[in-house]
């Protein structure tokens, strides 16, 4: 608590003034005969004591209006966190404007943004002179600084726009704190100025928000809310999509979800595929009811695409407050199907059965739906196989084979093709595969075959980050692995450098390794795929309900080819990486991204990725070179669920964000002024005091007019 | 302003004119027969003839009247006793006092007195006069000449309230005095204990004499209208005391009720008419009320 006339609180010295009046002056009450005292003498001494209480009650209500009134006018005000002085002393202010996708909700012809640019540069106009002021927004790596000067800041605040890949307040916040603390000002405020939606508030970010905050002392918050209380909006979630690089045999699946914020409304969502010419072409629609709070599944299904980039969008017909949130972008490729060659010992169809199946099952083949062509082919006649035509090679329980095809392999590998290897019982004498050409391939060298004849050991994958394992991510614990159990694998020993484990067994020896060779990668899997269970097998991993392996054969399979590791969708901000090839190295490139921006990406021809950072728009990004015959690629962008997210926190949410912080909330310019004047100079008691005064000065003449009544 | 005139108002007398206090005692004692009356040889003397009505004595039908108009009439008669009134006064200083009134209690008394002692006198019979303090002071002996009226008002008119009194000791000292059964009339605010004063009315009582005790207050001691601080002193001791009025009313009014309450019951046991009083009334009315309902109890 502060005075603003401190000197005025002696006057409560006042108060010996009535102490005095009460012992020593006494006022004399009138004497009067009366013959009948005899009736009162009885209740004397009860009316003594009421009488002295009245007039000690006298005496304190005058020494208490007395203290109060010099309290009054000593001007007292209390202050919630915030360094003394006056109101016009200079501030170092951070202004923090969210420019996430959300604030362009537009309601009363106005949106978000907009709404906390107004407040924005009134606020601006408020602050005292001489402030040093820096204005902030959530744009993801931002530098930011103290603007020259105030015109400065009123421009940076004008050219305020949403930016797709936005960070959370709290993480701008901490930006802010740390450029305050190099302020010498001792007043520090910060304005938050969001529309209070959770997204923009991560409830995991609320001991750091805190931990930031207290660095600063003395310093004000101030959440100006710019939301609306009660929106309503219609928005799709992430697409989801079937595989990022399809056959042309394949059926494209597109899986996402209707959410509802406030009214209920029946919606039609729509799928376009944009034709050679980049215009959209309408190819579905669905109708659904929106409810709140519930998110209605949408699927479409797309077939015949035929190979090429394939680019198109999900949106919702019509218009609602946010826009940002309506539509959902995507890009695939589709490939020829992979020609996959298996080599396996005689009879190689026998061995070859199950990885052919699950690769290739019979009523796709049927159908022609089939992402695979797979040749079975013995292992003896690999010698002269021409490898060239394959995506993939798979040696199912490979016998020793001579150095000249281990070579053939490494080859075909290190020109960026895969080679998978299912060591089984044939691998037999190891010195065979342990030669340095089979090493080429090997993920190391065999050591020996482990035997675990009592079922318990089994693929227990540890971690689900390799593409391979990328469908189990969903169902980590609900894969029955311990139903197919190991009974003999290969120890391997001296891996060379570069080598992973995909796949454990659940004693932690590992079951799957990858190695990169040249620019392709070879896979060993340390425990054969073909094993039948009539014959003493190593594993009953193809036996009866085999679904986890058949899933993990076709990820090994699509991994080989390159379907599984290529990204063609991302977030706005992410880097976007392409995969080249000899056919699509080229020197530069021409980048075309939405809103009908093109620019020039330079390259260098024995790269075989290509990253673009330019990816702050949503929308279809097609990435060309060579004419109509060269280079067609192709990649989306879209926001991120969290930035479209429109549900707001609570009163208490916000609160609890803040923990021990206080700051002040407000909604409207009236009370932005009186919390910034109540934060700066205190909440002035004097009103209240003096009608406290006015009520015991009131009280006191009561008293007094009823005690000496003439 | 002769002092017959000025405690003795033509109004008051019009007042209590018609009312016949003696009356009331001697078919009082005739009914009660609590002891001898000495009035039942009283002589008659015709009044007026009236209408027999049902409840009539026939004995007292005209039988002469009768035969003249063939009607029943009943003869009344004025009576005629030999009572003897004492107005008994009480001359201490609380009684000089008034807070806002135009009469003290003395003079409001003295106007009770006049009046009562008009009527007997008007009815012929003998009134006197005790005045006392601590003891007896004054004693006018009881005649019932007209003259005596003056005689009973000018000694009133010259006594003046002052001093301590004791009326338990004088009361004790008139009931000695007296010889026949008589009519006493107490005059006093009995500010003092309540048990002496009540034993000396006993005596009283007990010496055959008709006790009327007329209970004289001032307003100011009946409705205690003083407001906020007061000192108030006690004429008799001077003893002084700071109050709170308005917080005392109360509590002084449940004394004061609850004092005169204990002589009301007290009295009506001892057959004994108590006549509560204040200055504020108009002393012929309550008065007049007070002999009305005597008339009524009769």
């Amino acid at each position: 608590m502060t005075f603003l006339h401190f000197s005025l609180l002696a006057g409560s010295a006042l108060i010996a003034v009535p102490i005095i009046l009460h012992l020593v002056m006494r006022r004399k009450p009138t004497l009067m005969e009366f013959p009948a005292l005899r009736f009162i003498q009885k209740r004397r001494d009860v009316n003594q004591r009421r009488l002295q209480l009245r007039h000690l009650l006298l005496l304190l209500l005058r020494t208490g209006a007395i203290a109060l009134l010099a309290f009054a006018l000593a001007r007292p005000s209390i202050k919630f966190g915030m360094a003394g002085g006056s109101q016009e002393a200079p501030v170092a202010a951070a202004m923090i404007f969210d420019a996430s996708p959300r604030m362009e909700y537009r309601h009363e012809n106005q949106t978000r943004l907009e709404a906390a640019q107004d407040l924005g540069l009134w606020l601006l106009a408020q602050l005292p002179g001489q402030s040093e002021i820096v204005v902030l927004d959530t744009r993801l790596g931002t530098a930011a600084a103290f603007q020259p000067d105030r015109g400065a800041a009123k421009e940076r605040i004008t050219r305020l726009e949403s930016v797709a890949n936005s960070t959370s307040l709290p993480a701008a916040v901490a930006g802010a704190v740390n450029l305050l603390k190099q302020s010498r000002l001792p007043r520090k405020e910060i304005y938050i100025f969001t529309d209070l939606s959770r997204g923009a508030w991560p409830e995991g970010q609320a001991a750091s928000l805190q931990r930031h905050v207290a660095e600063l002392k003395d310093c004000g918050i101030y959440v100006i809310d710019v939301g609306v209380s009660k929106p309503t909006d219609y928005g799709l979630n992430e697409v989801r999509l079937s595989g990022e690089v399809l056959s042309n045999r394949s059926t494209l699946k597109l899986t996402t979800e209707l959410s509802c914020v406030g009214a209920p409304a029946p919606r039609v969502v729509e799928l376009q595929m944009l034709d050679a010419d980049r215009k959209p072409r309408k190819r579905s629609e669905q109708s659904c009811e929106a409810i709140p709070g519930e998110l209605q599944p949408i699927d479409f299904r797309v077939g015949g695409l035929e190979p090429g980039t394939h680019q198109g969008l999900v949106r919702i017909v019509g218009q609602d407050g946010l826009a940002a949130d309506d539509v959902r972008y995507f890009t695939v490729a589709v490939k020829p199907a992979w020609r996959v060659l298996v080599a396996a010992p005689k009879p190689a169809e026998n061995h070859a059965l199950f990885v052919t199946e699950a690769l290739a099952p019979a009523v796709y083949r049927k159908r022609g739906q089939a992402r695979y062509d797979c040749d079975i082919c013995e292992l003896e006649k690999l010698a002269t196989r021409p490898l060239e035509e394959y995506a993939a090679v798979c040696l199912l329980d490979p016998t020793p084979l001579k150095p000249a095809v281990w070579k053939k392999l490494a080859d075909y590998a290190s020109e960026g093709h895969g080679v998978a290897v299912f060591l089984g019982r044939n691998a037999l004498p190891v010195e065979s595969f342990n030669k340095p050409q089979a090493q080429d391939i090997l993920a190391g060298k065999l050591l020996r075959q482990a035997r675990r004849p009592d079922g318990d050991l089994h693929l227990a994958p540890r971690g689900l980050q390799h593409p391979i394992l990328a469908p189990f991510r969903g169902q980590a614990g609900a894969i029955p692995w311990e139903m197919f159990p190991v009974f003999r694998y290969w120890e391997l020993d001296q891996t060379p450098k570069g080598t992973s484990v995909v796949l454990q067994y659940n004693d932690g020896r590992p079951a799957v390794l990858e190695r990169s060779v040249g620019r392709g990668l070879a896979l060993t899997m340390t425990t054969p795929i073909s094993d039948r269970p009539n014959r003493k097998p190593w594993n009953l991993l193809p036996v009866g309900e085999a679904w986890p392996c058949m899933i993990l054969a076709n990820q090994m399979a699509a991994y080989l080819v390159g379907g599984s590791e290529q990204q063609f969708n991302y977030f706005a901000g992410q880097t976007a990486v392409l995969q080249l090839d000899d056919a699509t190295a080229r020197r530069g490139y021409m980048l075309f991204a939405p809103g009908d921006l093109s620019f020039p990406i330079p390259a260098e021809l024995n790269r075989r990725e290509l990253t673009i950072t330019a990816t702050d728009r949503v929308g279809n990004y097609r990435l060309q070179a060579g004419g109509a015959d060269g280079v067609d690629l192709g990649f989306s962008v879209n926001y991120a669920s969290e930035q479209t997210r429109l549900d707001r926190l609570t009163d208490q949410e916000l609160a609890a964000l803040f923990g021990p912080i206080q700051y002040r909330l407000a909604r409207t310019r009236q009370q932005i002024n009186r919390d910034i004047s109540a934060g700066r100079v205190g909440r002035d008691l004097f009103p209240p005091m003096i009608l406290i005064v006015a009520l015991v000065l009131s009280l006191e003449m009561l008293v007094a007019n009823r005690f000496y009544k003439e | 302003m002769s002092t017959a005139e000025k405690y003795l108002k033509p109004e008051v007398i019009r007042q209590i004119k018609r009312l016949d206090l003696r009356a009331q005692f001697i078919v009082k004692g005739f009914l009660q027969g609590l002891h001898a009356s000495p009035f039942h040889g009283f002589s008659v003397e015709f009044s007026e003839h009236r209408k027999y009505t049902s409840g009539d004595d026939p004995k007292d039908i005209d039988w002469l009247v009768y035969a003249k108009t063939d009607k029943y009439y009943v003869k009344k008669f004025e009576a005629e006793t030999n009572i003897t009134g004492y107005l008994v006064m009480d001359l201490s200083r609380s009684m000089g006092y008034t807070y806002r009134q135009e009469l003290t209690k003395f003079d409001y008394s003295i106007c009770l007195a006049a009046a009562l002692c008009y009527l007997m006198i008007h009815q012929q019979d003998p009134v006197g006069l005790l005045t006392f303090d601590q003891k007896i002071r004054h004693s006018l002996r009881p005649k019932a000449r007209r003259s005596h009226l003056g005689d009973v008002l000018s000694l009133l008119a010259n006594l003046k309230p002052e001093g301590e009194t004791d009326i338990a000791h004088s009361l004790v000292q008139v009931a000695a005095m007296l010889r026949h059964a008589s009519l006493v009339m107490i005059f006093s605010d009995l500010l003092t204990e309540f048990g002496p004063v009540m034993e000396s009315l006993y005596r009283l009582r007990h010496d055959g004499h008709d006790v009327i005790l007329f209970h004289v207050l001032d307003e100011a001691e009946v409705f205690f209208p003083f407001e906020g601080m007061v000192e108030l002193e006690e004429p008799e001791t001077q003893q002084r005391m700071s109050l709170d009025a308005d917080g005392f009313r109360s509590s002084y009014l449940d004394e004061v009720e609850s004092f005169r309450d204990r002589y009301r019951r007290e009295c009506f046991q001892a057959g004994i008419d108590y006549v509560p009083l204040d200055t504020s009334m108009h002393f012929d009315r309550a008065l007049g009320e007070y002999l009305l309902r005597r008339s009524g109890q009769g």
